[in-house]
């Protein structure tokens, strides 16, 4: 295989397993908790500009960017700290927002949150470079290896890096699908009431959840911005987090399979999907998302629980229930 | 304090197409029930259908009416061939936010491809300025102005002197109970979408005349102080809407005048965190109340 289609295969791999991990983060938020996150693309842009920050070295008065602080950290700690700094934003916001708020009107104050916070990081310069955001972010492990961070044998350090991470990711929110944790939170999200008066602390454990999701979604912009090294407003707008909640409606809500399933499908309609129509230029862009938004809508109409859909759970007590109806043939 | 009285000045001209947008907005949710995050895509579709009135040699005020008619008719529309049909096929109100905004995807990019990715202007007619106070009124802010009162004065008298605006007021308040009263909520909804869609046409169309350039994403942009002020007054609430158009207005020009411009819409978010903090409901909250937006 020629060194092009390897750099080419790498790239996607990349962007692909980021996607996954970054979708995984959403579907335990919305799918298994139902919290209409908004401003989703919000925690993977901290996470990504805390992994900027803390991988850069201190910022040169003269240099040609601003910004708050550099710490020349190696790898793996900046992801671990964007982790960290996600989570804390999330936290943030999710005492301000998840105030048991009606679903609709909390999905309208995050969308409003993330907005003002895009316009936030364009406008204080200082902080993250403003509009032009950070860039020349030195990549993990290059200098270590003693590889060309460019080259194509690093791009294959960073897709097994990233696999390692979704594969984490995976295992980590299944756990948290499958434990008592996940059921209670399906309780609430199906009948708020019913889990209240079982004694549950829905408020808490949607916090929770917000809090979990918003360092999975800082994990997926740490290694963003680590394998594409720069990171700006124009990364994170409200199409971005669409784009995840694309993913998750096609792909099936409330199963880590499901997320799996759309972070794959979803990217793939996104680029081939107008390949065949003859535009060019700014409108194939344009005509990318409406075909997004379209298959949003088919697939809330026709498949609203997507290509894999949640499975019902039975457990064993039901069934043995079941089992000791007196008419039942079979014991 | 010349800079503050002067901020006041562009703080009520931005307080004017907050109110239309914001009491547009409360009104939609309060009548119909639905949180339409495509709002914003409505009222720059409106803004160029009033471009396109003025550059056919239309007057602006011909332009206001055609922007006005297109956002009622769009509103209706979308409610009609998509919202209703979504909602009959149980879609829930989670669901129904998510259909929302992929419509406002869809809206906004097909506005992209149609007009293209270049910047449009309202040409407006040269006019003298006025000085009040220390304030200065250009003709077009005192134009946006006169909108504003006249739009205001209108959902007053049609909110508490009609049957009509009775009926939407009690729909708003319950729906269940105003149709065992025998109010046809079926048709007051509609007309809740008309009247809630000709306001925010208007409310695009005096927002392209206020700013130097917009483009198809103006309106998500611009949705951010509309929905502050909406939830400030107390979602649903139209005179609520009001109050929080001209408290937004007013302090985000007054920030932007005195301290920094670049501050703005750092402060809007500050005043939404501290309402969303203290009162979720916002200022005026019977509307909310009735609507569970607070559990």
């Amino acid at each position: 295989m020629s060194s092009e289609w390897q750099h080419y295969i790498a790239v996607i791999l990349v962007y692909l397993g980021v996607y996954t991990i970054g979708s995984l983060g959403l579907n335990l938020q919305f799918g298994v908790a139902g919290l209409i996150n908004f401003a989703f693309a919000l925690f993977q842009a901290v996470g990504a500009y805390t992994a900027a920050l803390l991988t850069l070295g201190p910022p040169d008065e003269a240099g040609f960017q601003q910004y708050l602080f550099g710490a020349n950290l190696p790898f793996p700690l900046p992801i671990i700290g964007a982790a960290v700094a996600a989570a804390l934003v999330a936290l943030l916001v999710g005492v301000i927002s998840l105030r048991r708020l009606r679903r609709d009107y909390e999905a309208m104050v995050m969308l409003v949150v993330s907005l003002i916070a895009v316009s936030i990081a364009t406008n204080a310069i200082r902080l993250v470079n403003g509009a032009n955001g950070l860039s020349l972010v030195p990549k993990p492990l290059a200098s270590v290896l003693g590889l060309n961070p460019y080259g194509t044998d690093y791009q294959w350090v960073f897709v097994i890096i990233t696999a390692a991470l979704a594969l984490l990711t995976f295992w980590f929110v299944r756990r948290v699908t499958h434990s008592p944790f996940g059921r209670t939170l399906r309780a609430a999200r199906d009948n708020e009431a019913a889990a209240a008066a079982l004694g549950k602390n829905v408020s808490l454990l949607r916090l929770e959840t917000f809090v979990i999701g918003g360092a999975i979604a800082g994990v997926s912009g740490a290694l963003l911005v680590q394998f594409i090294s720069s990171w700006g407003p124009g990364n994170w707008g409200i199409s971005l987090t669409f784009l995840y909640f694309a993913a998750i409606i096609v792909g099936g809500s409330g199963n880590p399979w499901g997320a799996v399933a759309g972070a794959l499908l979803v990217p793939v309609i996104f680029i081939e999907g107008v390949r065949f129509l003859p535009v060019s230029g700014p409108s194939i862009d344009a005509l990318r998302w409406i075909l997004i938004g379209v298959l949003v809508l088919l697939f809330l109409w026709f498949r609203p629980r997507g290509v894999v859909p949640e499975q019902p759970r039975r457990f064993p007590a039901a069934v043995q229930r079941q089992d000791s109806v007196p008419d039942s043939v079979e014991k | 304090m010349d800079a503050m009285i002067a901020a006041i000045g562009f703080g009520l001209v931005t307080a004017s197409i907050l109110a239309l947008g914001g009491v547009g907005f409360t009104l939609q949710f309060g009548v119909t029930n639905i949180l339409n995050l495509a709002y914003g895509e409505v009222m720059i579709a409106a803004a160029y259908a009033a471009y396109l009135i003025t550059e056919a040699g239309g007057s602006v005020w011909l332009g206001l009416a055609a922007g006005a008619a297109v956002g009622a008719g769009l509103s209706f529309v979308l409610n009609r061939f998509l919202f209703t049909p979504f909602i009959r096929h149980g879609t829930n109100l989670f669901g129904m936010v998510i259909v929302t905004v992929a419509l406002s995807f869809i809206l906004q990019n097909v506005l992209l491809v149609v007009f293209g990715a270049t910047f449009f202007s309202l040409e407006m007619p040269p006019s003298q300025s006025y000085r009040v106070g220390g304030m200065i009124f250009t003709g077009t802010g005192v134009t946006i102005l006169l909108i504003a009162v006249a739009a205001m004065g209108a959902v007053h008298l049609l909110l508490k002197y009609t049957r009509t605006g009775k009926a939407m007021r009690g729909t708003a308040a319950n729906a269940d109970l105003a149709r065992s009263c025998g109010i046809p909520t079926a048709h007051i909804i509609d007309l809740g979408w008309l009247v809630s869609g000709a306001l925010c046409g208007a409310a695009g169309v005096a927002l392209v005349m206020n700013y130097p350039a917009f483009t198809s994403s103006t309106g998500t942009e611009f949705l951010i102080p509309i929905v502050a002020a909406a939830i400030l007054g107390g979602i649903g609430h139209p005179y609520g809407a009001m109050l929080g158009a001209v408290i937004i207005g007013l302090s985000t020009e007054i920030m932007a005048g005195v301290v920094d411009p670049s501050y703005k819409d750092a402060f809007a978010f500050a005043i939404l965190v501290v309402v969303l903090l203290f009162r979720p409901q916002g200022i005026l909250s019977e509307v909310a109340a009735q609507k569970d937006v607070v559990a």
